[in-house]
């Protein structure tokens, strides 16, 4: 459905308020659904636990780590509690 | 080398950030003329630790996102007897108009017409209207969660029930 078509269909004149409504409807729908699901992979650097999200990610699903024996990606757990930090040496 | 990560790894969201724990019930080693030896400030028994090696693309998220919310083709229609090859349009490159389609299927391009219709009616001050049209939205948004999920109920005849 062309952009054109949703602004005829919901009575809203201006082009820019409709393409930025648009985009706030496609945010909630990926928010709450998974309409479209990508994969991001970043490297693991020895000592660094600190890795930053992928920009554009809305709604993570799931985390995997690369188990080099076998060259197959493994679904990780999350941690429910913050571990104690006895030693730390990658203070940020 | 990583192994079992499955197992062995684990994480913790902080914030925007992921913090990466690895498991180990060992001490870590060095090498040292043919000998493994312990370092005395290296780490020993059960605990949680920082990654230990480096792993060239090694942690892969998996998510929704926010990818190609307008291209040039219509997505729903078969280009011959192919998907269509969709090309995306944005206002950086000066290629996003009217024109252009938005990258969901019809059902849900009907459901961002009843949201930008509630948020028409909530720029208006009608309330009552936005309540309406968002209730729409989500019914929309679950008619198409659900379109794509196949069950069977099944339930038992009883003994003695008129066949």
């Amino acid at each position: 459905m062309t952009i054109q078509e949703i602004m005829e269909r919901s009575g809203v004149r201006e082009t820019n308020l409709a393409i930025a409504w648009i985009r706030d409807a496609i945010h909630l729908i990926q928010s709450n659904g998974d309409d479209q699901v990508a994969t991001w992979k970043t490297d693991i650097t020895d000592t660094v636990r600190e890795y930053p999200f992928p920009a554009n990610l809305i709604k993570l699903k799931s985390l995997s780590v690369l188990d080099t024996s076998d060259d197959k990606y493994k679904r990780i757990r999350r941690l429910t509690h913050q571990p104690t930090v006895s030693e730390d040496t990658d203070p940020d | 080398m990583s192994y079992k990560t499955n197992e062995n790894w684990f994480y913790k969201v902080v914030g925007r950030n992921v913090h990466l724990w690895q498991y180990v019930d060992s001490a870590g080693v060095a090498d040292l003329a043919g000998y493994k030896i312990r370092l005395p400030d290296s780490y020993y028994g059960v605990q949680l630790v920082y990654p230990s090696e480096d792993i060239t693309n090694g942690l892969m998220f998996e998510g929704t996102a926010y990818v190609e919310p307008f291209v040039n083709v219509d997505p729903n229609e078969l280009d011959g007897f192919d998907n269509p090859t969709l090309t995306e349009e944005t206002a950086i490159l000066g290629t996003l108009n009217e024109d252009s389609h938005v990258n969901l299927n019809r059902f849900l391009s009907l459901a961002i017409v009843d949201y930008i219709k509630a948020m028409s009616a909530d720029s208006r001050g009608d309330l009552g209207s936005k309540e309406y049209y968002m209730k729409e939205f989500w019914r929309k948004i679950g008619d198409n969660a659900s379109n794509k999920k196949m069950f069977a109920l099944v339930s038992p005849t009883t003994p003695h029930a008129v066949r």
